[in-house]
């Protein structure tokens, strides 16, 4: 029985995902990408496949996405994370309704994809230069407000009341700013709240250029953080579609072209 | 800031642009399989003029343009050897940030920087510039060139091109540059001298147009990034021997074809390139694009297909009707985004999608180049009501952004794979 | 097939055109002395008052003289002499269109020469400001309507108005150049006269001798100076749409260079700027087909007769044509 992966190498997290013949998801993981990254996502395929208890020679197709695809060599593919995404999206929003947007917030970017009905990419937008409003911001703040990442939620939820402006879109200015809030006596859960806000608005700026249609999928790393999540409502003033597999979502799309790209060889060959 | 004299900082700008340009020659030779024989002609000429400092001019008096709607012929006419001076180094751009906005366009800062830097050798005896009056930076630009020494000729281009005042007001400028010609070169504009330099121009184009030709069939016989060279070669190369150069290279791709050798896959998407203009070694855009599997196949850029594709037309072979039929050429059917309204640019991107079977268009536009930032609006809508995809890319010449750039491109080119997909 | 067209779409039809524009000048001109008469509906100034030379009449001579008939003959028998003159001059039409003015009208041609001739002496030729261009282009249906109405109101006069002399029955005859010029090509120089027998003789062909200095002058500094004011091309151009040969354009080929605009002596704009109408016969264009030659634009520009192209713009066709006529 053959089976697809698709390996998302970001730059915070390497993400795998393997779908059988129809493209249903039977086994993923996660870890961090670290500084040797080639060997991480090796020793994290392994670790999978030990797990779901497959062989290597189970897996007929392996596709890599993500800022390392290039470099993973053990790939059959490399294709680009905004193609990946959207075919991800669309398959996992399905059950949710119709998606035709996605916004997704990574380590170091954060992008806006619109798509037609087949998940074929119609625009995308995504930031060029800056991390400003990515996943390696809200490490930042956690770290200065000595909390964990995954407590940021927690801490935006337990907030009544407007939180304050941050207005830094610079992470590094940001920084020195949340430190001048709190030193003017502003609790962590302000500071959280405001963080979410700024960056909410900042990815909804860029979704806006793609246009936003239909619904909405929210995806990446930080979709997880509900906080993060209600402001993004807010500040697009609709609802959003935030799957289990948020954080796996590339991959997983990934895994999908596998099985297609490998469908049409050996229907070819 | 180092305190190293002057010199010294000017030399190490030159050797930043010495480096930069063996790089992207590196790129362009090496990281992309079988090229065709004949461009070597044109990568050993960068390397000569761009690594080297070699003149790939033949004598004369060197005249600095600043514009692609300068009119060559009336340079070439009074004796003098025109050099686009409009560059692409990111070494140069750094070292022109003294002059302008650090919000300005590249290409323009770039043109400073060579000005004030340490040039290349050959261009050392270079101080008259005809500057033309398009967008504002280039007409500020042209006020710091006298600041720099160099002996500006300010040649007048009108706002828009429509009317008959535009094109009366033009002819007068040109008819003035003529005079203006003769004084920088101290040669003589002559009925015959000016006959000899419109059809040895025409006969550049009638190359350029035989290359470009060629590269609407399909499957593409020759890469977007190499056609770029070419034309980008016409800036500074003899323009006869330039003419040779592409003869033979069209001779070859001719060839190729028969052999069925092609410059790409049967089915890589087709891309029109459109907006700032690249120029060597700032190719970063048409690599990304070929490296991730597309091919450019025709551009509307002022570095290539606006500057060879239009032709003049002379009604009567004599020295009044020869200036301004050489000055409608450059006013008439320019697409440069100075103009009022630029229908003109929609429907030349429309045909050349039409005529070269384009999949899809870049759009690339210089941070701070305003007017190519503005006209984004109107033509990617016209591209959508004709149901071509685009890829708009703001960036400048540092390397920054290649690696986001890269991703940007790919799924756009993967996007026009699963359009074709779905069209079959 | 294909290398014909090649052939055809590479010539120089400037060239083709001198020759062709002689031939057709000696057929009218002096075809009379061969026996050729092609009758008297031509759609050119073939001029009647040339009496041993013509090898056919120009239309307005017979419409001027058929239209000075009184208003009850218009139903009658007689009235189709005039219906008849004009079939012919619409068949002719309807094949040439208006290419009569650039390849087959004496007149035309003779402005043609001296334009070579000027040209040889190196002056430049002038234009008119757009300003100008527009209003003087009216002229010629002032002149058409003029020509018609004046014999018709010597044949009807009206009651109060003051009548219209007899010595009106073909006033633009009278004034017309061609009536000066194309005898002398025979040596007939007896159009050269003032007429003194009436008053309005004498204002006429006073008018008439005026006109032919102007013509002289005009054509001599500005190309096809008088095809501004023709009452033929006027007449022409009522039809021209309707003709066999048409001459088209694909404006989503064009990139608006102007280059056929430049060439035009006919000053026509709209054959450059216009990329929205198909069949572009502006009423001053006599078809000689220079913007077809001056335009670089594969396919862009084209003369076709029944919707077959005949004449193509072409890129390898342009450059041949530059280099060639640059290098004379």
């Amino acid at each position: 029985m053959n089976h697809f992966a698709g390996i998302d190498i970001g730059s915070t997290a390497i993400k795998i995902a393997l779908v059988d013949r129809d493209e249903k998801l039977v086994a993923s993981t996660t870890c961090p990408s670290g500084g040797q990254f080639h060997r991480n996502a090796q020793e994290a395929f392994q670790r999978l496949l030990q797990e779901s208890g497959m062989e290597r020679g189970q897996i007929a197709f392996v596709t890599a996405t993500g800022y390392g695809r290039k470099l993973y060599r053990d790939a059959d593919e490399a294709i680009s994370e905004i193609t990946a995404n959207a075919v991800g999206a669309l398959r996992a929003g399905a059950p949710y309704g119709t998606v035709r947007t996605i916004i997704n917030i990574g380590g170091q970017d954060s992008k806006a994809i619109r798509i037609d009905g087949d998940g074929n990419v119609v625009q995308f937008a995504m930031n060029d230069k800056c991390a400003a409003g990515t996943g390696r911001f809200l490490e930042m703040v956690a770290r200065n407000l000595e909390i964990d990442l995954e407590e940021l939620g927690e801490y935006h939820v337990r907030l009544d009341g407007a939180p304050p402006t941050i207005n830094s879109t610079c992470a590094v200015f940001a920084e020195s700013e949340i430190i001048g809030l709190l030193a003017r006596g502003y609790s962590k859960e302000e500071v959280v709240a405001g963080v979410h806000y700024s960056i909410a608005r900042r990815t909804v700026r860029l979704a806006r250029r793609v246009g936003i249609e239909e619904q909405v999928y929210f995806d990446g790393g930080p979709a997880l953080n509900h906080g993060l999540a209600t402001a993004m409502r807010e500040e697009l003033m609709r609802d959003l579609i935030i799957p289990d597999i948020a954080q796996i979502t590339t991959a997983y799309g990934a895994a999908i072209l596998s099985r297609e790209v490998w469908a049409a060889e050996s229907e070819g060959a | 800031m180092s305190a190293a004299p002057q010199g010294g900082r000017r030399a190490a700008v030159l050797a930043q642009q010495i480096r930069e340009s063996a790089q992207a020659l590196a790129t362009l030779e090496r990281e992309f399989p079988d090229n065709p024989a004949a461009m070597d002609y044109f990568y050993k000429l960068f390397h000569r003029v761009y690594c080297e400092g070699g003149r790939a001019q033949p004598e004369g008096t060197l005249v600095g343009t600043t514009c692609v709607q300068v009119p060559d012929e009336i340079v070439r006419a009074a004796g003098g050897v025109p050099v686009r001076l409009c560059s692409g180094s990111h070494a140069f751009d750094l070292a022109g940030a003294d002059f302008m906005p650090a919000k300005s366009c590249s290409l323009v800062k770039a043109t400073l920087g060579l000005l004030q830097d340490e040039r290349p050798a050959w261009l050392d005896s270079l101080d008259r510039v005809v500057n033309l009056t398009t967008c504002d930076q280039k007409k500020k630009a042209g006020q710091m060139m006298e600041e720099l020494g160099c002996q500006v000729h300010h040649l007048e281009f009108p706002p828009s091109k429509d009317s008959e005042h535009a094109r009366a007001f033009w002819r007068a400028s040109v008819r003035d540059f003529v005079r203006a010609a003769e004084r920088m070169t101290g040669g003589r504009v002559t009925r015959a001298s000016l006959r000899e330099s419109i059809l040895a121009v025409s006969r550049a184009q009638a190359a350029y147009r035989r290359l470009q030709r060629l590269r609407a069939e399909s499957p593409a016989l020759l890469l977007g990034k190499d056609a770029f060279l070419v034309t980008n070669a016409y800036f500074f190369d003899d323009l006869e021997r330039w003419t040779g150069a592409v003869d033979a290279l069209v001779a070859e791709l001719e060839a190729r074809r028969e052999a069925g050798i092609s410059a790409a896959l049967r089915r890589a998407p087709r891309i029109l390139f459109t907006g700032s203009p690249p120029v060597f070694p700032n190719l970063k855009i048409p690599v990304l694009v070929e490296q991730a599997g597309g091919v450019i196949v025709a551009d509307e850029t002022c570095s290539a297909n606006r500057m060879l594709n239009d032709a003049v037309s002379v009604d009567e072979w004599n020295l009044y009707d020869m200036v301004d039929a050489v000055a409608d050429r450059y006013l008439k059917p320019c697409t440069c985004p100075i103009f009022t309204s630029n229908g003109d640019r929609l429907r030349r991107l429309l045909d050349l999608a039409r005529t070269h079977a384009v999949d899809g268009v870049v759009y690339q536009a210089f941070a701070g180049c305003q007017v190519y930032e503005m006209e984004h609006h109107s033509v990617s809508r016209a591209l959508a009501e004709a149901g071509l995809p685009c890829l708009y890319v703001e960036t400048d010449y540092s390397p920054d952004d290649v690696g986001q750039l890269s991703t940007r491109v790919e799924a756009f080119i993967e996007s026009l794979r699963s359009r074709r997909r779905r069209r079959q | 097939m294909k290398r014909l067209r090649a052939f055809v779409n590479g010539a120089d039809i400037q060239r083709f055109r001198t020759w062709f524009q002689l031939f057709a000048f000696v057929l009218l001109v002096y075809g009379g002395y061969l026996y050729i008469d092609l009758g008297n509906s031509l759609p050119v100034f073939a001029c009647g008052f040339n009496d041993a030379g013509r090898g056919g009449v120009c239309f307005l001579l017979p419409l001027q003289h058929q239209t000075h008939i009184p208003w009850e003959s218009l139903f009658s028998w007689r009235v189709l002499g005039l219906v008849f003159g004009f079939l012919t001059f619409f068949a002719w039409l309807l094949v040439l269109n208006k290419a009569w003015c650039g390849y087959v009208c004496p007149l035309g041609t003779i402005q043609d020469w001296m334009t070579a001739l000027r040209r040889r002496l190196r002056l430049r030729y002038s234009v008119y400001s757009l300003e100008s261009f527009t209003r003087l282009k009216k002229v010629k249906y002032v002149l058409l309507v003029l020509l018609i109405l004046i014999p018709f109101a010597i044949g009807n006069p009206v009651e109060g108005l003051p009548h219209v002399p007899e010595d009106m029955a073909t006033p633009f005859c009278t004034i017309c150049p061609a009536r000066m010029v194309i005898p002398a090509f025979t040596g007939d120089f007896s159009q050269w006269t003032l007429d003194f027998s009436t008053r309005t003789a004498l204002v006429m062909t006073s008018l008439g001798m005026a006109i032919l200095g102007i013509f002289f002058v005009g054509a001599f500094v500005n190309k096809r100076f008088f095809c501004f004011f023709c009452p033929m091309s006027a007449l022409q151009a009522l039809f021209s749409n309707i003709a066999l040969l048409k001459l088209r354009k694909d404006g989503d080929k064009c990139t608006r260079c102007g280059d056929c605009y430049r060439v035009c002596d006919m000053q026509i704009k709209a054959i450059a700027d216009d990329v929205e109408r198909k069949t572009l016969i502006e009423d001053d264009c006599m078809m000689c087909l220079k913007c077809v030659a001056a335009c670089p634009e594969e396919g862009c520009l084209k003369a076709t007769f029944m919707g077959i192209p005949v004449y193509e713009a072409t890129e390898a066709g342009f450059f041949r044509r530059l280099q060639q006529r640059g290098g004379q």
